[in-house]
């Protein structure tokens, strides 16, 4: 039976590092430095906030957090409610969708933010072969 | 970019200096933070062509950022001082819409997100403006309810009104590239080039040596270069005629009103030929306009008005009987691209229209304006050419011969 991992917690957090750093080398980050926090709103049971922060140098994923209440601080930030997080990460909803549709609010250089835009698709498509529990 | 960094180019504009112009001024009017919207304002800031609805935040201190639609951000970032992290692009998804990124900036870079916001609102003859308009409005006062939206674009208006060296020098270079244009024009329809040649036909003649010599684009927003053959050169009050199909013809008179953008700096010059055969009529009527364009570029100087400028040519075409042709204005107001429309500040009898006892001062610059025309006689002429206010005369910057020139 395959093991499952509550979303957001330390071991999701441990495997998702685990899966991004062999799957996503420097080269298919593009050798970007950056950072990048998910703000998750009406988090189950208790609807408090959680966040995931990752930070990236020069390609490489240098930090990855989970945590509750204040996130660190970010080039830019995506909030929205956790279940359309959740449905990101099952491949329910596409993140351009949910940006369009306000489910999803990005703050930040939008700019910059369209030249990362393939590579948190990249990242997505990582954390969703992760098998989870929502 | 040179004219950026280098202050000995001949093009460079001390931007980083015009800002603090305004912070100070913004200080004096107690005013925490300064919206532009206007594309003359954005011109006049970020050094950069907004053709999208863009927006200039300006706070007390520091940096100003730009705010424009995200398929043109990069681009304005690379052409403005201002680098990638002054240029904000806007986009409609979940907080990057214009409304809310330029408000929550504008509470990030506020006390206690309370303050004094200038903002631009007002009326003008030209159309692509950007006055904040009345939706815009209500929506950043509800987004900034702690604060206080009050017009402002006075600040602006007033610092842009005497040109510094590196603006006039733009504008000369424009002025040249618009010589270019005519000449080309010129060569194109002489000896019977014209035949079966359309006004659009002119027109692109002309943009395409512009274009060649450096010109940016045919920046008016009355249909780039506006050429008019025949009855179209006489319509009555007229001086504006985007160029149509029409066919030259022999006898007929024709107009080309050329524009050329350099850095922002705006050309603008008119020039008028009569197609052979010309009657002594159609001569009469040419010489009338030649001598009032010379008198009207003899008279302005600085410390004249608009008002006097018209008492005098008016009273110049009386005295020669041909006061019934002339449209009785003499200029438009003209600056950085975007400023295209009024002279001088907003504080004349009529709001947002020029001042006719505006004084001039030295190191204005306007664009002097004639429109001569005869509907009944099918004949007009139009001139049009940038001016510099010296003390004691005006300098005009298009150095194409002044006359209307006999095509065989």
């Amino acid at each position: 039976m395959t093991r499952t991992y509550p979303y957001l917690s330390q071991q999701w957090r441990d495997e998702a590092e685990k899966r991004l750093s062999t799957e996503l080398p420097p080269e298919r980050m593009n050798f970007v430095t950056s950072s990048m926090s998910n703000i998750y709103r009406n988090c189950p049971p208790d609807g408090s906030e959680k966040y995931l922060f990752f930070q990236f140098v020069d390609g490489k994923f240098v930090e990855i957090q989970v945590g509750t209440g204040q996130p660190p601080k970010a080039e830019f930030s995506i909030s929205g409610d956790y279940q359309t997080f959740a449905k990101i990460t099952r491949g329910e909803l596409g993140a351009q969708k949910a940006l369009m549709t306000m489910k999803l609010k990005l703050k930040g250089n939008m700019v910059k933010a369209l030249k990362l835009a393939s590579l948190a698709d990249r990242l997505n498509k990582v954390l969703a072969t992760i098998p989870t529990e929502y | 970019m040179t004219h950026h960094t280098n202050t000995n180019d001949p093009y460079f504009i001390d931007f980083p200096g015009r800002i603090k112009e305004i912070q100070a001024e913004m200080g004096t009017r107690n005013i925490d933070l300064y919206l532009g919207s206007r594309l003359r304002t954005l011109s006049w800031t970020a050094d950069a062509f907004c053709p999208w609805r863009s927006f200039v935040v300006i706070p007390a201190e520091g940096l100003p950022t730009v705010f424009t639609f995200v398929i043109d951000a990069a681009r304005v970032a690379d052409d403005s001082w201002l680098g990638e992290d002054n240029v904000m692009g806007f986009a409609p998804m979940g907080g990057q819409d214009q409304i809310e990124q330029i408000s929550e900036f504008i509470l990030e870079n506020l006390k206690n997100g309370r303050g004094r916001i200038g903002v631009e609102s007002g009326m003008s003859n030209y159309l692509p403006e950007g006055w904040l308009t009345h939706y815009e409005y209500s929506q950043f006062q509800a987004a900034l309810s702690g604060c206080e939206l009050v017009n402002a674009h006075t600040i602006i208006d007033k610092l842009a009104l005497i040109k510094d060296e590196g603006t006039i020098n733009r504008f000369r270079e424009a002025s040249r590239i618009v010589d270019v244009g005519h000449q080309a024009v010129f060569e194109a329809i002489r000896d019977g080039g014209y035949k079966k040649m359309t006004e659009t036909e002119i027109a692109g003649i002309a943009a395409l040596a512009m274009r060649r010599a450096g010109s940016e684009w045919e920046w008016s927003f009355t249909g780039g270069n506006e050429i008019a053959s025949g009855y179209r050169t006489g319509f009555a009050g007229g001086a504006c005629t985007p160029a149509s199909r029409r066919a030259l013809q022999a006898g007929e008179p024709l107009m080309v009103d050329i524009h050329a953008m350099f850095k922002l700096g705006l050309g603008d010059h008119s020039h008028n030929y009569l197609m052979a055969p010309v009657t002594d009529r159609q001569w009469w009527h040419a010489n009338n306009f030649v001598d009032i364009v010379t008198k009207t570029l003899e008279t302005y100087r600085a410390d004249m008005t608009p008002s006097l400028i018209a008492e005098k040519m008016m009273g110049f075409a009386e005295e020669r009987g041909f006061a019934d042709y002339m449209v009785p204005g003499f200029e438009h107001g003209i600056g950085m691209a975007g400023d295209e429309w009024r002279i001088g500040l907003n504080d004349g009898p009529f709001p947002y229209w020029t001042n006719p006892d505006h004084v001039y001062r030295e190191n204005e610059l306007l664009i002097c304006a004639m429109q001569y025309a005869c509907p009944e006689e099918g004949i007009g002429f139009r001139y049009e050419n940038p001016i510099i206010i010296h003390s004691d005369h005006c300098e005009p910057l298009s150095k194409f011969p002044l006359g209307v020139d006999e095509i065989k």
